[in-house]
């Protein structure tokens, strides 16, 4: 089985870890802005990443808490989860 | 006229010695106390190192309700206060105790021992509904921040003001900060002041593994703690206490008191940008340390040492020499800056009132604490960071700054015996 | 400079969240109405617990006027805080949006309990399950100075910011420390206090405090000054002020509701009750005197009631120390039977209480109690209408602090 981690992911989990209600398909077309401008602070991305590890029971390299934007974040994650599949 | 605020005494319990001698001693040998962490065992965790206190309640001659049943922190607080009021020759039987006051910090208080007893009254993490028949039925002492405050007053016989302060990091540059605002607007004469934390606990440890705010150093703990240099990735965890006797400045004379110093000018902002974030501009800090010197009428020049909050994270570090310099402008570069946090860690709202502790020192001794640790210049903090080595030092004016989660920015200034202030 | 007159700390702004109301106008008319709402506890996973009866703020959805992304990160005391500040804000007309200068504002809470519901379940998670889950807040939330940093950043404040953290008697020394931030030249503060103490931990840790009351039947819990008094009932909630520079707020046409007078702080240690009447008296005295009151322009006392025989003697005595043949005569008040002792929020509320009283011109009763045993002019039943101008509040605390502030109605000329 291939783990990705889908736009609709990402936004259900800025909704859960950091109170950041964002429309999926408006993720989608944003994904190259950065976290900022989507209301996402550092700490909230440090809760996604931090929710993907325990999830996913796999480590994520530490440029992952410093991506800029949606696009960047997630190229990363499924590179890495891809890397251990 | 204007109350002038002396210190007369000091105490400080620190990690690599209990009293301000040894305290010294470390500092200005540029020694690191950072080590593995043994207070509990801490694998799993991402950091597990800390600079710990080898600190023994029954050599400090504590009551033994105290030595038995309170918190660390509280026996850091007792006994850094019973060295600070023998220091400064006070006795409390001439002292009327009504303008006695008492400002203590502490950003964590009782949660080491809050923890302790979590972990049994929830069977290890398992209720929610947890199981008050297993809890000490002094748990409140903990709960309460105050205890820290109310302990202390209750041993040195103080009845006036008397207050817990708690802004996180800044806590104890705080507590300071507002024991010279009561002596200074006449509320009281005398004020006990400081600050203590004893935060090397599991729960501590592991909501900073979660920011990544701690350093992973833990192959090499002595030289984990780098401020300021390229190669830093983040503070060590300190505990302790450190305790100033404050008083009004006639009072101080009236009695035949030796004067260390005086504090000359507090101030504190806050950033409003993040709970935990800072700016590279520093603007707000650097507004404490303007304040403080407008209130002592000081011109940027003369200061002579800054003690810098210097955590060793990469954004403080920054932020914190972008402040210095927008307030001192080219003497900046001029002005050794050092961060003591290099050996004795960083013990949370405690450190605060420990690095004012150090500036006492400093001015006294006449000599700039290092930076320890310091190798590889980072190009975004360019001052003199006094690299591994004390370095003797014409010391009038000195400012102890600090920052803390909240958004908290702090400056103490210090004025030595011939300072120019006022 | 030495022509201008001394600056002078006003209050402009209310707002609450107490059990007994939302907002101040909803808390005004269950506090004159001498309303009781103590009740069981209903909060997730404490019915089992030995302390039956609170002060719960129920309807409360801080959702309503805070945004999501501070409510995540933040535990239940700095939500009623935040909630507060909103509603101080508006009802002092400064309204929302980045201040026009950030460094003429500044915050000051007080904390007595800290973020204990949020702390319980991130240490569920480290013993339960690993550090790894615990999450990026809670080193951010549990923490005394939570709300303060939270108001300042939300609000854009860079004005001093500051946190007591302390027994109940921290309310008021928050609001001298920002009447006195005032006199030192910031515009104006937001000051108060809001606590959230019931979760099953927290409540496990206040088990212990000898002063509580265990009396299951609400009405009969907390009944300070009676042969009956049984101890104190703990609540949530609490309220936010804006305390502002007299100048500043009548430039900007605001209304000034109230004078902060004066202050005073005394310490006689932890349940020491019998010496807190000392304290308390010392401290009284002091607030005259910063105020420059005499005892007899006094209108109206908010008593701390802790509920202890012990303690609600010595502050009887104390009233009739510090304000001698006056203080059996002045009325005397304590709101706070009606909804419990939100530690330092409570305070804070009777201060809100006493503005409130002294713009409407009643003195509020003292629910649930009916039968006094001290010589004190205690109002019970329903409120009395009387002209205020001046009122104060007292407050002691379970580490042994004792507190006394001194507010002056908005409206009367400057003494």
């Amino acid at each position: 089985m291939i783990i990705e981690v889908t736009v609709d992911e990402l936004a259900k989990l800025m909704k859960k870890a950091a109170g950041v209600s964002v429309d999926p398909t408006d993720l989608a077309h944003s994904s190259d802005s950065p976290f900022g401008t989507l209301g996402l602070d550092s700490l909230g991305l440090l809760g996604i990443v931090g929710e993907l590890e325990n999830r996913y029971s796999k480590p994520l390299p530490p440029d992952a808490e410093r991506c800029k934007t949606p696009r960047e974040f997630l190229d990363l994650v499924n590179t890495t989860l891809k890397a251990g599949a | 006229m204007t109350r002038r605020v002396a210190v007369t005494g000091i105490g400080v319990v620190a990690p690599g010695g209990t009293g301000a001698t040894a305290f010294w001693d470390l500092l200005s040998n540029g020694r690191t106390a950072t080590r593995g962490i043994t207070l509990f065992d801490p694998a799993g965790l991402r950091s597990r190192i800390a600079a710990e206190c080898d600190f023994d309640p029954l050599a400090h001659g504590l009551d033994p309700e105290l030595r038995d049943h309170a918190d660390r922190y509280i026996q850091f607080a007792v006994v850094a206060a019973g060295e600070a009021v023998r220091d400064s020759g006070l006795d409390s039987g001439r002292e009327d105790p009504w303008r006695v006051a008492v400002s203590l910090g502490s950003a964590v208080g009782g949660t080491t021992r809050l923890e302790h007893d979590y972990v049994q009254v929830s069977e290890h993490g398992r209720r929610w509904d947890v199981d008050h028949r297993a809890a000490d039925p002094k748990l409140h002492l903990a709960f309460a921040p105050s205890t820290l405050a109310s302990v202390v007053a209750e041993q040195f016989g103080a009845q006036g003001p008397v207050q817990t302060v708690s802004t996180g990091c800044t806590s104890g540059l705080d507590a300071v900060g507002y024991a010279f605002q009561t002596i200074e607007e006449g509320r009281a004469d005398v004020c006990i002041a400081g600050a203590s934390d004893s935060p090397i606990s599991p729960i501590t440890m592991a909501c900073f593994d979660a920011i990544k705010a701690t350093s992973p150093n833990n192959d090499d703990p002595e030289h984990a703690s780098r401020p300021f240099d390229a190669n830093r990735n983040g503070f060590v965890m300190g505990e302790g206490a450190a305790v100033l006797v404050l008083e009004e400045y006639e009072h101080a004379r009236a009695r035949g008191a030796e004067i260390y110093c005086e504090i000359s000018g507090y101030a504190t902002y806050g950033n409003a940008y993040h709970m935990t974030g800072l700016t590279s501009e520093g603007l707000e800090m650097a507004r404490a340390i303007d304040t403080t010197l407008d209130q002592a009428r000081l011109d940027p020049t003369l200061i002579d040492y800054v003690n810098a909050h210097g955590s060793g994270t990469r954004q403080n570090d920054r932020h914190e020499t972008a402040a210095v310099k927008r307030s001192l402008g080219d003497h900046a570069y001029e002005t050794p800056m050092s961060s003591i946090k290099s050996m004795v860690g960083h013990s949370l709202g405690a450190i605060g009132a420990i690095e004012v502790v150090a500036c006492v020192l400093a001015l006294q001794h006449q000599v700039v604490p290092p930076t320890a640790n310091y190798e590889t210049p980072d190009p975004e903090c360019d001052l003199d960071y006094v690299p591994r080595t004390a370095r003797p030092r014409k010391l009038r004016n000195v400012l102890s700054v600090g920052s803390g989660f909240g958004g908290f920015q702090s400056a103490v200034l210090l004025t030595g015996p011939d300072g120019r202030t006022r | 400079m030495s022509t201008q007159r001394p600056r002078r700390a006003a209050i402009t702004g209310i707002g609450v969240i107490a059990p007994n109301g939302l907002r101040a106008d909803a808390y005004w008319k269950s506090v004159k109405e001498g309303l009781g709402v103590l009740d069981r506890i209903t909060r997730e996973g404490c019915d089992h617990l030995p302390l039956r009866v609170a002060g719960e703020v129920r309807a409360f959805d801080a959702a309503d006027l805070i945004e999501e992304r501070f409510l995540v990160q933040t535990d239940r005391f700095s939500h009623f805080a935040m909630a507060a500040t909103v509603l101080a804000l508006d009802d002092a007309g400064l309204g929302s949006g980045d201040p026009a200068e950030p460094y003429d504002i500044g915050v000051v809470t007080a904390a007595g309990s800290g973020g204990g519901e949020f702390g319980q379940r991130e240490l569920q998670k480290l013993w339960g399950q690993g550090s790894r889950f615990v999450g990026p807040y809670q080193s951010i939330a549990w923490f005394y100075a939570a709300s303060t940093g939270q108001i300042s950043i939300r609000g854009g404040f860079k004005g001093p910011c500051g946190v007591v953290a302390s027994d109940e008697a921290g309310g008021l020394d928050a609001i001298a420390h920002a009447a006195r931030g005032v006199r030192r030249g910031t515009g104006a503060l937001l000051v108060g206090a809001a606590e959230a103490p019931l979760a099953p931990y927290s409540m496990v840790c206040q088990l212990g405090y000898p002063e509580l009351s265990t009396v299951e039947e609400p009405d009969r819990a907390y009944r300070p000054f009676t042969a009956g008094a049984c101890g104190f009932v703990p609540a949530e909630g609490g309220a936010m002020l804006v305390v502002e520079d007299e100048n500043r707020a009548r430039d900007r046409g605001a209304a000034v509701r109230a004078m902060v007078a004066g202050h005073s702080a005394t310490f006689t240690g932890a349940s020491r009750w019998e010496r807190s009447r000392e304290g308390l008296a010392h401290a009284i005295r002091g607030a005259l005197d910063e105020a420059g009151c005499a005892p007899e322009e006094i209108d109206v006392v908010f008593a701390d009631a802790l509920g202890v025989p012990e303690a609600d003697r010595a502050e009887a005595l104390a009233i009739a120390d510090a304000l001698g043949a006056h203080g059996t005569r002045v009325p005397v008040t304590a709101p706070k039977t009606g909804m419990g002792r939100a530690y330092c929020g409570a305070p804070v509320l009777d201060t809100a209480a006493a503005v409130l009283a002294m713009e409407h011109g009643q003195v509020p009763p003292t629910p649930n109690v009916f039968d006094i045993c001290h010589d004190l002019d205690l109002v019970m039943s329903r409120a009395r209408p009387a002209e205020l101008h001046t009122a104060l509040v007292l407050s002691r605390g379970l580490m042994g602090s004792n507190a006394a502030l001194v507010v002056r109605r908005g409206g009367d000329s400057a003494r």
